[in-house]
């Protein structure tokens, strides 16, 4: 990456969202996220019989009044989160334009930026192949942001992009955060298992699924010899008519439907966005709309 | 299949290079995508696709291939053979005369037309077709000829004749015909019903109509009044006819007869009366209207009028020539009196001159010369009078005794007896002379020409000191002498359609033009004394003679044969001699159209893929 990826009236405007944390979340460390555990929050969240040893401040003396018995109350523990960014770092997000690419590192820069500002902890990582490359690993405060945002111009997109290869061995925490996956998923390769995985390791996942404009509504006709930007022997050759364009759009539908339906069926969120959209289209817009920022 | 032309097929040449352009042009772009997941995924949402659906690609190579192909073919011009479905065809098509009969569907000829030209086109392509027509004699227009286009144009440019002509001729150039090939059709085009008929295709096209007729005019002249007569008669019905008179080609009729009661198929005679010293030709016609009006008028003219001339007397004493010419002919006469002079000049433009006594300053050279007692030479007249021989006491002339024809028709009917005279003069020739009379050897009148081509008559004699004025012989001379200086330019003015006109080639006659009823212009020889064409036309004929530069006119009628007049002709027999064959030609089926046609829908077709795919798809 060449260029300031996140410019600071940008960063101004991003910092205005509150990131939306659906489900619980439990992490080791405080933070302003509920954890789904009792804590030392201000928040109340339950009674419970009194046993020796507790904290007598948090002892309802009110309820002694009444029902002649000690009752504890608990209340929400708040936790940091661990928020993981996975982009996906094959050559199909490069390949012919940036805006793929640019786009992915924009919205991570962005997504951490706002964890941050929530106090949570950020790592950022590349899937490449197989592996997933560690690019920012616990980042938290700002101070750190600054210092380490700058090593999303160094990925590297090349090769094919195994998801679920890639993330499933690795240590992707538990019940800690957010992860995130940013791809187009126009792949045959699995990435049902990692999605599935992460959901069974109680993270929130969210999908966002980047296509540029011409992939969503090419323009091309006629004869045509298309050869695959991460696997040259992958080719298509036929001459693009109004049957052709027909019919891929239908598997545009199915590809993006596929991704959005799992994510539905686990309760993860799913955002399509079009490279080519204004990034603060994409968080003003489309996350807002589903409910992942507030 | 043969081809017409097959250089066309050189076009074919234009489909490989056809192909390696749509290969050059069509080959598929490369391009690196993002990924080809989704294009390939959409192989799955393609619908199943018609295995003709699969040559959309290359529909427009096909069809523009098609295009070379139709092209080249078109201009190869392929001809097919087809077997036996072709004859040979001989018509033979009546133009005589009758067959200018019209009813409501145009003339017989004109129906004849159609019937062949029907059978034409309905016969099979690669027919041979041979046309014979039978009008001004009999004519082979084309000979197995298998153009179907110039078969009918030829047929159609023939014209009716206005003569009676038969068949013999033609029959013959048929038999011709079938004896080549006896599977030949022979038809016979005519109105003539025929009782029996082998080998031979009858197409009657004779319809009765009405059709009534005017012949045998003849008239005497006599007592200030015209007689004229002939017959009328009514083919088919009978009839009550209005028969008109018109003289010199008045509008109104001189005489009529209101209605004439003709009997069908019988000849009524008609007299008609006018009173009328002379004429130039009369007119008459049935008013009536009918099928065939060409034979419904005969028109004659006066033979005198036709060779009426005009005679110029230089004399002080004209009596006894202006008399004897005038009772003799119909030549209007002029007097010019030298007063005595011995020269005089002579004016111009007569056709005959006769000098008396004084000489002409030049010879004249538009008319013939009759010199009369000259004593002074003439240049270029042929003679030079010499001397006046004076006799002792009067003494009687000498006719030739030469046993010359033309002699003798200038001497016939004369006695020449009891001519005596007192005197003559004597003359030396230097040109080519025939004596009629002579005295003791000399001759006193005699013929000849002068350098002008002009005939010559010379009269060396005073003829107011001799009595031959006096005499018949006098008369019976001046009326040969005036046939010989001026011979009719035509002798017959009544003739039938197909006759051969004969038109006298008098002296100094450069020129002979003959315009026909139907303005046909021709020119006839000069070259023999008699010049003859064939009347192939019904009405008058117009002659123009040119003699010496000065235009001459005359007329001549022209009628209908009596034989084209019917409208109904049977005849007994009319055959082809040998065993008619079977056999068929090979046809050909050679038409192009189907090719234009299929371009059309081509290119056409060509037109809309390429706007479908240039337009539509996107």
């Amino acid at each position: 990456m060449k260029s300031n990826l996140i410019n600071e009236e940008f960063l101004a405007q991003v910092e205005m969202l509150q990131s939306l944390i659906k489900n619980n979340v439990g992490g080791m460390f405080g933070g302003n996220h509920q954890s789904k555990t009792y804590g030392s929050s201000c928040e109340f969240a339950d009674y419970r019989d009194y046993i020796p040893g507790d904290d007598v401040t948090k002892i309802d003396w009110n309820a002694f009044a009444r029902f002649d018995k000690l009752y504890q109350k608990l209340f929400l523990d708040e936790r940091q989160m661990h928020t993981k960014i996975y982009i996906d770092a094959s050559r199909s997000m490069e390949y012919s334009n940036l805006d793929k690419a640019e786009c992915a590192l924009k919205l991570a820069a962005t997504i951490a930026y706002i964890s941050l500002n929530e106090m949570d902890k950020v790592s950022i990582y590349a899937i490449r192949d197989k592996k997933v490359h560690t690019i920012i690993n616990g980042m938290v405060g700002k101070d750190a942001y600054i210092s380490n945002i700058g090593k999303l111009n160094e990925v590297e997109f090349s090769g094919d992009c195994y998801i679920s290869d890639a993330i499933m061995p690795e240590s992707v925490g538990y019940g800690d955060g957010l992860s995130v996956i940013i791809s187009d998923f126009l792949t045959d390769n699995n990435y049902e298992n990692a999605i599935n995985y992460l959901n069974d390791k109680r993270r929130d996942v969210l999908c966002i699924q980047l296509l540029s404009k011409e992939e969503i509504n090419p323009l091309i006709r006629g004869k045509v010899h298309f050869f695959d930007s991460e696997n040259v022997s992958k080719a298509y050759r036929k001459n693009i008519n109004r049957d052709i364009i027909n019919a891929y759009r239908k598997a545009v539908e199915y590809a993006t439907g596929r991704l959005r339906d799992l994510c539905a069926s686990i309760g993860a969120s799913y955002i399509l966005a079009c490279a080519e959209d204004d990034i603060a289209d994409i968080f003003f817009g489309k996350m807002i709309d589903m409910g992942v920022l507030k | 299949m043969s081809f017409l032309y097959p250089l066309g097929l050189l076009g074919l040449l234009g489909v490989p290079v056809l192909i390696i352009i749509y290969i050059i042009k069509n080959k598929h772009t490369e391009q690196t995508v993002a990924s080809t997941y989704l294009w390939t995924l959409s192989e799955k949402f393609l619908k199943r696709r018609n295995p003709i659906s699969k040559l959309a690609g290359i529909i427009s190579l096909i069809l523009q291939i098609l295009l070379v192909i139709a092209i080249s073919l078109t201009i190869a011009h392929p001809v097919f053979t087809v077997s036996d479905s072709c004859n040979e065809y001989c018509f033979i098509l009546d133009a005589t005369g009758s067959m200018n009969i019209e009813s409501e569907n145009g003339s017989r000829l004109e129906n004849g037309k159609k019937e062949i030209s029907k059978i034409i086109e309905e016969s099979g392509d690669g027919s041979l077709y041979s046309l014979i027509v039978v009008g001004n004699g009999t004519n082979i227009i084309y000979e197995k000829t298998s153009d179907k286009e110039k078969a009918i144009f030829e047929l159609n440019e023939q014209k009716c004749a206005y003569t009676d002509q038969g068949f013999g001729d033609a029959i013959k150039e048929a038999q011709l015909f079938f004896n080549d090939n006896s599977s030949v059709l022979t038809y016979l085009v005519t109105d003539t019903e025929y009782k029996t008929h082998n080998n031979i295709e009858i197409i009657n096209v004779a319809e009765t109509k009405k059709n009534f007729a005017i012949s045998d005019v003849t008239y005497t002249l006599s007592n200030g009044k015209l007689n004229v007569f002939g017959n009328a008669i009514s083919y088919t019905s009978d009839e009550g006819l209005t028969i008109e008179l018109y003289i010199d080609g008045e509008d109104e009729p001189s005489a009529t007869i209101d209605t004439l009661e003709v009997k069908k198929g019988v000849k009524k005679e008609f007299e008609l009366s006018y009173l009328t010293n002379d004429f130039n030709n009369f007119k008459v016609n049935i008013k009536n209207s009918d099928s065939l009006p060409l034979d419904n008028e005969n028109v004659i003219y006066n033979v005198k009028s036709e060779n009426a001339y005009e005679a110029l007397i230089v004399s002080d004493n004209p009596f006894f020539f202006k008399t004897v010419i005038e009772s003799v002919s119909n030549a209007r006469v002029d007097i010019l009196m030298p007063n005595g002079k011995d020269t005089i000049d002579v004016p111009s433009g007569y056709g005959l001159y006769i000098l008396d006594t004084a000489a002409p300053t030049t010879l004249p050279s538009d008319g013939a010369v009759w010199f009369v007692n000259q004593t002074k030479n003439t240049q270029n007249s042929g003679f030079t009078p010499q001397s006046e021989i004076i006799l002792e006491k009067g003494d009687t002339l000498s006719l030739t005794s030469s046993s010359s024809s033309f002699v003798k028709k200038l001497i016939r009917d004369m006695s020449g007896k009891n001519i005596y005279i007192k005197s003559y003069i004597k003359c030396g020739f230097y040109g080519n002379f025939n004596t009629l009379l002579s005295y003791k050897g000399n001759p006193v009148v005699f013929t000849g020409s002068n350098t002008h081509g002009n005939r010559e008559v010379i009269f060396s004699l005073d003829i107011h000191k001799s009595d031959f004025a006096m005499l018949p012989d006098f008369v019976i001379l001046i009326r040969n002498l005036l046939e010989y200086s001026f011979p009719a330019v035509i002798e017959d003015v009544f003739y039938y359609g197909g006759d051969k006109a004969q038109v006298n080639v008098i002296p100094n006659c450069e020129s002979i033009r003959v315009t026909s009823p139907m303005n046909n212009t021709t020119y006839l020889s000069t070259n023999s004394e008699v010049a003859e064409f064939t009347l192939d036309e019904v009405g008058v004929y117009e002659i123009t003679a040119i003699i010496s530069g000065a235009p001459r006119t005359y007329h001549i009628y022209s009628a209908m044969p009596e034989a084209e007049r019917s409208p109904v002709n049977t005849a007994e027999e009319i055959s082809l001699y040998g065993e008619a064959g079977n056999d068929k030609l090979d046809g050909i089926y050679d038409k192009l159209i189907i090719f234009f046609v299929l371009l059309a829908v081509i290119f056409t077709a060509d037109w809309m893929v390429y706007c479908y795919e240039k337009y539509q798809l996107r």
